[in-house]
């Protein structure tokens, strides 16, 4: 297994943070999702590294890691573009044409599911339920909702995004 | 467990397809059923693992609850009324196989499972078979691991390879990768599978998703016949499942025991259907080409002839002319033999009957001299039996087990799963090592302790007399043993150690020890579990003493749920000492010193006995060299391989006129023999293995001996034929009823009422007896992070490792095929040296003055200033580096550790 050698480490904040988080629970393993957040917002994704270190932390194998990571879609496991895309394709979104925006996005960006565009600034990627069920389809891009999409309106999201615009963080149903 | 004591449980009455049945509060639907013997289907239950109710496949429709249940996850209740079998039920059990079969890719003809699959027969069963038009998802095949095959399309998600792999053996090693459909089983990173290869995984995947990669599509399941029988590595004598051709005398696989179910349900034996990874990977050395199969003899009869295929005729009569000769000439004591405890009771007892009639000789000896015979002695005194007054169930339910002097999860494998257990449950683990805290893949029960007695290397003896005192000094005396005469010369021996000195010798404060015996003291239900780190040691016998002191002065000898768990590390050592295939003893224990032992037994074989004290193990390879010893005997044993050079095995073997051989391998000792006659494997014969518990358990036979090839016994019979002697046995189960005979008790466990009479004994008489010597500590032990490159060389057994059969096994060698020397990181920090780097060994002292080049690999268990190496490798000849040093009790040839300079190479 890992010989061992610290090669990625927390900030001196982050630790601090940390330390609190684990005194929260009876049991270090529940402090996993806080923990894990926390190292995203540190270093960008999990990467095998950061999670053989998370590991070390809560007292598990990194298996366990890796389930809970690879179970969300909000946790990256590889690196993100500046803006990360995660479109819906739950039961209302795909009624609504979700595949048809996906192929649309697949095309404008010239990547497939999972990939990040050569400039680094747009990363694609699927998810399940948005909760966003009454404007479907939708898509967050950095945590902004994006709702009841047509080809035109993405074509739009993407120049803007492009140009340098900030995705706006709105109540749902806004946009 | 006494019988007045009733423990009343809550029942519960219900009534399942019309029949009526009362279970205990708190069980499952499903359960409930099987008692009825009402066969409910299901993928993801499992007896071992709490419930999960994923699969779905388990629904039964219960009165007044408006949709079908999930049995598998429904504790019964008062009136209730299920129905299993309605036409309902059934659609819904089609309906969630469909959705199984959706991705499933029916690939039946090719799969490995075919034949024993519940997916397969429930399939028949409902007529599914997948309706759907969609797509199937596929998931892209890669390489999992070198003994594990992953086929994740034919996964059903159930998750019992996970759930096991955490809930049962504590390992963490395999996960669920991604989300709801695209669900598969993997390591971490796309990487390939790390653990400790028990096998779990693939004994309860229910489907052929994880499979034994070792003897992949080489068989049909129908095609091969089961045989249950015992494992042949450690003494924890588990039960598995032989699957073998008996056309070609091969074994095909290993699944584990579990009467009449298609997989694990019901796992039985005394490991409950857990393996470890030598019983479910390493039975590939019954197969190995390299097993002897015809005779070999000296060409032209001279010493310094090559060895020579021959018949077993001429080998035989070769055998017997020459033990013929050697008795004429020099009498029945020119006679030593040694015996492996791998072998079977019935080889064993036919082995020491063969040397005490027929050879007329008390050097007999057998593997337990290596340091079992250290526990067997001890436990044999303390209680009247070398058997434990305690078991597996009850190390499972104590609320408090010391573990000490064993790295349990790597040589006891599943005594370390009960272990694990408690400490689960909530029991109080204190684990006396010098180990590490280390979480991995690869369980290590220091991550369990709730205290952690780190002490120094070798400290063990003063960490028992630690507790004994404040045991004593603390007042936490069993009431007995507190007003009984001999404690007062207790009291005055530990009274003269002071704790200063224990600190000094154990590298730990008094008080952490006091703690710890307060604890073992206020405890109603422990066990001390020791090991090959107490009882091979020099001053292992009398560590074992006072562990047992321990134990009795705070009740816990002979009390119910309590007692001492010596482990072993061979299968049938427990029978090799019961068998008397030590000098001192005679078959069922008695003792050879003893008059009437003596005359009960050789009444029954119509024979004198050869009065003792016979010769030990080092003593005869001693009177070996020195030319008194003219003819060696053994079976299964290789002194030359097992010990280090310095021992002189080698030289004694060379020494001795004539030396014959019987074993599975030409191994380093039978290449120095005169005859060496092949032997069959635990596969071909019928016979009986104790485990270090005392349980005798069944060895069956899966196939007749590979060709060639005799059992032990009958090679030992024919040998006594050729030389004139009947002693000739119709098969195994013959053996095994002269010694019933001679024995009744031999397959009953000992019962704590009748070992009272012997531990009363042992207080009266012998606790007194020797308590100053028992009670010393004089042994020098080292506990600072040693200077300039020295370092304490440790050598142990390993998971994978167990020696010339393991070391056969291609599915044990593809996961550890060469040894390395495990240090701390720091250390390899402190060395300069990287994982798979060359480092270079000598002694740091004695006269052995060679040095050996070893790989590195870092592993934070070890503390600094420890090295660990595998004793089962003889490459590179680190075991070399070691000075062989007696017990002075037992005779137990010591060679754990030494102190070595470590440099990069």
């Amino acid at each position: 297994m890992n010989p061992e050698t610290k090669k990625v480490e927390f900030s001196e904040k982050a630790q601090k943070e940390i330390r609190e988080i684990l005194t929260h629970y009876p049991d270090k393993r529940s402090a996993m999702l806080p923990v894990l957040n926390l190292a995203q917002a540190e270093f960008g994704h999990i990467s095998e590294d950061v999670m053989v270190m998370i590991a070390d932390l809560l007292d598990l194998t990194p298996p366990k890691v890796y389930e809970v990571l690879t179970f969300y879609t909000l946790l990256n496991e590889k690196p993100v573009g500046k803006y990360l895309i995660q479109l819906c394709r739950t039961l209302s979104c795909a009624l609504a044409g979700s595949e048809n925006i996906l192929g649309h996005l697949k095309q404008r960006l010239g990547i497939g599911i999972g990939e990040t565009t050569p400039d680094g600034l747009f990363t694609l990627k699927t998810v399940e339920c948005l909760a966003s069920c009454g404007t479907a389809p939708a898509m967050q891009v950095n945590g902004a909702f994006y709702e009841n999409l047509t080809r035109g309106k993405v074509d739009k999201i993407l120049d803007d995004l492009k140009r340098g615009a900030q995705p706006v963080l709105k109540p749902m149903g806004e946009n | 467990m006494s019988e007045s004591v009733q423990i009343k449980t809550e029942t519960v009455k219900l009534t399942i397809d019309g029949r009526e049945v009362v279970v205990p509060k708190g069980t499952l639907v499903i359960e409930a059923a099987r008692a009825l013997s009402i066969e409910i289907p299901f993928f993801c239950y499992h007896q071992k693992l709490k419930s999960d109710g994923n699969c779905r496949m388990c629904l039964v429709s219960i009165e007044k609850m408006p949709k079908l249940q999930v049995s598998c996850s429904l504790p019964v209740s008062e009136g209730m009324v299920v129905q299993t079998n309605t036409s309902v039920v059934a659609d819904a059990r089609k309906g969630v196989l469909d959705f199984l079969l959706a991705n499933h890719p029916l690939d039946c003809p090719i799969c490995d499972e075919g034949g024993r699959c519940p997916l397969q027969n429930y399939s028949q069963k409902y007529t599914a078979y997948g309706q759907f038009k969609e797509e199937k998802r596929i998931y892209p095949k890669d390489y999992f691991s070198p003994l594990i095959e992953k086929e994740m399309n034919r996964c059903i998600q159930c998750m019992r390879c996970v759930r096991y792999c955490d809930e049962v053996i504590d390992s963490q090693a395999l996960s669920s990768v991604n989300r709801g459909f695209h669900v598969e089983i993997g390591h971490y990173a796309e990487k390939q599978l790390d653990c400790e290869f028990c096998g779990g995984c693939v004994q309860i995947c229910p489907v052929g998703a994880l499979l034994n990669r070792l003897p992949l599509y080489e068989y049909r399941p129908w095609m091969l016949t089961q045989t249950e029988t015992t494992c042949a590595y450690c003494a924890d004598g588990c039960s598995l499942r032989l699957e073998s051709r008996p056309q070609t005398r091969e074994v095909i696989e290993v699944t584990s025991f579990w009467g009449n179910e298609t997989k694990s349900v019901w796992g039985s034996g005394r490991n409950e259907g857990d393996l470890c990874a030598k019983g479910t990977f390493g039975y590939e050395f019954v197969n190995s080409p390299h097993r002897l199969t015809k005779p070999l003899v000296r060409k032209g009869g001279r010493k310094d002839g090559p060895l020579v295929e021959t018949s077993w005729e001429e080998a035989l009569e070769t055998a017997a002319d020459g033990f013929r000769r050697i008795k004429t000439q020099h009498g029945g004591a020119a006679f030593g033999a040694l015996a492996s405890a791998r072998c079977t009771n019935e080889s064993l007892y036919v082995f020491q009957k063969f040397v005490r009639l027929i050879l007329g000789s008390p050097n007999l000896d057998s593997s337990v001299r290596y340091g079992a015979v250290n526990a067997a002695r001890a436990m044999t005194e303390l209680t009247g039996t070398p058997r434990w007054l305690t078991s597996y169930e009850e190390i499972t339910r104590a609320d408090l087990v010391f573990v000490i002097g064993t790295d349990i999860t790597q040589t006891n494998p599943i005594a370390g799963l009960k272990v694990k257990a408690a400490a689960k449950r909530g029991a109080k683990l204190i684990v006396a090592t010098p180990l590490r805290r280390r979480i991995s893949t690869l369980s290590n029960i220091v991550n369990r302790a709730t205290r952690h007695l780190a002490h120094a290397p070798g400290a063990e003896r003063a960490i028992a007399i630690g507790l004994v005192k404040a045991v004593l000094e603390e007042g936490r005396l069993a009431e007995r043993v507190a007003s009984h005469r001999s404690t007062q010369r207790l009291r005055d021996a530990v009274a003269a150690i002071t704790p200063k000195q224990i600190e000094r010798a154990t590298g730990l404060p008094y008080e952490e020890i006091k703690a710890a015996a307060g604890e073992w003291a206020s405890a109603s239900r422990a066990v001390i579990v020791f090991g090959e780190s107490v009882i091979r040691a020099k001053d292992g016998y009398e560590t074992v003493r006072i562990l047992g002191d321990l134990a009795l002065s705070t009740g816990k000898l002979i009390a119910d749920g309590c007692g001492l768990a010596p482990l072993m590390e061979e299968n049938n050592e427990m029978g090799a000492y019961e068998m008397g295939v030590v000098p001192d003893r005679l078959p069922g224990v008695g003792r050879l010193d003893d008059e009437s032992d003596r005359d009960r037994i050789s009444r029954a074989w119509k024979e004198p006995i050869p009065a003792g004290p016979g010769l030990t193990m080092m003593e005869m390879l001693k009177a070996a060299r020195d030319g008194k010893i003219k003819a060696l005997y053994l079976m299964g044993e290789n002194p030359v391989g097992s010990l280090p050079a310095s021992a002189g095995a080698a030289e004694a073997v060379e020494a001795t006129e004539f030396v014959v051989c019987q074993d599975l391998f030409l191994t380093e000792t039978g290449m120095k023999a005169d005859v060496v006659l092949p032997a069959a494997s635990f596969a071909e014969q019928n016979g009986t293995f104790t485990n270090q518990e005392g349980h005798v358990q069944a060895v069956r036979k899966a196939f007749d001996p590979v060709q060639g090839t005799r059992p032990d016994w009958e090679i030992l019979s024919e040998i006594a034929l050729e030389m004139g002697y009947p002693l000739e046995y119709e098969d195994g189960a013959e053996i095994s009823h002269e010694i019933a005979r001679l024995w009744p008790g031999w397959r009953e466990l000992p019962k704590r009422s009748e070992q009272e009479e012997a531990v009363a004994r042992y207080l009266n008489e012998e606790l007194a007896e020797g308590v100053s010597e028992r009670y010393r500590l004089d042994r020098k032990t080292d506990h600072s992070v040693a200077p300039n490159h020295r370092f304490r060389l440790v050598l142990g057994p390993v998971l994978f490792h167990s020696g010339k059969m393991s070391l056969k096994a291609d599915g044990l060698m593809k996961v550890m095929g060469r040894p390395f020397l495990y240090m701390a990181p720091e250390d390899a920090e402190r060395l300069g040296v990287t994982e798979g780097r060359l480092v270079r060994l000598r002694s740091a002292y004695g006269p052995v003055q060679r040095s050996v080049d070893v790989e590195v690999k870092m592993d934070a268990k070890y503390p600094p200033g420890l090295v660990f190496f595998p004793e089962s490798f003889n490459e590179p000849p680190v075991k070399d580096l070691l000075t062989v040093e007696l017990a002075p009790v037992s005779g137990v040839p010591v060679f754990k550790t030494t102190e070595v300079l470590i440099e990069k190479a």
